[in-house]
């Protein structure tokens, strides 16, 4: 644990000496801030890009609060994951090929507390940015446009949060056994794979950790969220994500350093 | 054009994306390691927005 505690103060420190723990909170307070934006002026932009018909001014709605947080975790679910995946590709690959684990694990330290040391500061940075930048997103709707129910805001915070919290774990996965780059590549295409079968299939896999973001949405769009789904969901992801950690702590420990 | 625009609320935008470029510049001016020549991550960083500044972050740096 004293192992652990060491290794996530210095996963922090470098972190912080890298900027991830400032750029990585601001980008996901723009994206979060620009939607509301951006539905709320849409007719002024389309008036200044000119060439728009009249008839399309009358036509736009202003979408209602529930729609607009929908569309922010659309938003965080293309570039916001995609920055995610890729500033968290190299923390363990990154540290086996450039030599630093090396020095490491001649310590009596379990492989373990390694990786739950970089999963618990890749949490503290994954929370950090996507909290932050929610709730900016959910004043500036309220703001803005009009009331949201706090309580559906918090269900979809955390069903959300996890679906994100199982990309950052595969991501260590995958960083253990392969270079940064191909670890972020094969992670991006299982969480493209599993919302596509969401997508095409919702009956086969209601089990699948990508149902997450539809519950998300329904929680906050208020179509009748059934506790049972979400609760099977949420231990199934729990589950995975407990998987990969210890199964990525086994492979280091097997596998060891490349030459 | 009579569009009344609230600045209060694009303000910030405004304010973040700056301070995450100049974050950019400060951390570009300090890496020891990057990835081509560093004028040309000062004219991305600048040009290139909040994109320009993740793309230095996550392609540019090194020693990450």
């Amino acid at each position: 644990m004293r192992g652990t505690w060491l290794l996530y103060r210095k996963e922090m420190l470098e972190m912080s000496r890298s900027f991830k723990l400032l750029w990585i909170p601001i980008v996901f307070t723009i994206l979060g801030i620009m939607q509301p934006v951006v539905s709320v002026y849409m007719p002024d932009i389309l008036k200044m890009s000119s060439g728009v018909p009249e008839e399309m001014f009358a036509l736009y709605e202003l979408p209602s609060p529930p729609v607009v947080m929908v569309q922010v975790l659309s938003q965080y679910s293309t570039l916001g994951i995609l920055v995610l995946v890729l500033a968290g590709m190299n923390s363990v690959s990154g540290e086996r090929y450039g030599g630093t684990a090396e020095l490491i694990m001649v310590r009596p330290i379990s492989t373990i507390s390694i990786i739950l040391s970089k999963w618990f500061a890749q949490c503290t940075a994954l929370f950090m940015a996507f909290g932050i930048g929610y709730m900016a997103a959910y004043y500036y709707i309220y703001q803005m446009i009009g009331e949201l129910s706090w309580k559906s805001g918090i269900i979809s915070f955390g069903l959300y949060g996890l679906w994100l919290l199982l990309g950052i774990t595969i991501t260590l996965f995958f960083s253990t056994i392969l270079r940064g780059g191909a670890a972020a590549f094969v992670t991006l295409a299982i969480l493209a794979i599993l919302s596509l079968l969401n997508a095409i299939l919702p009956r086969w896999f209601s089990w699948s950790p990508s149902r997450l973001i539809s519950l998300a949405t329904e929680s906050l769009t208020g179509n009748g969220l059934s506790a049972s789904t979400a609760i099977e969901c949420c231990l199934f992801t729990v589950g995975i994500i407990i998987l990969a950690i210890l199964s990525s702590s086994h492979l280091l420990q097997r596998r060891g350093l490349p030459n | 054009m009579d569009v009344m625009i609230n600045w209060t609320l694009i303000l910030p935008i405004l304010v973040l994306q700056l301070v995450l470029a100049v974050i950019g510049l400060i951390s570009l001016s300090k890496a020891q390691m990057v990835r081509g020549p560093k004028w040309m991550w000062v004219l991305i960083i600048v040009i290139g927005n909040m994109l320009g500044s993740i793309l230095y972050f996550i392609v540019g740096r090194k020693d990450m």
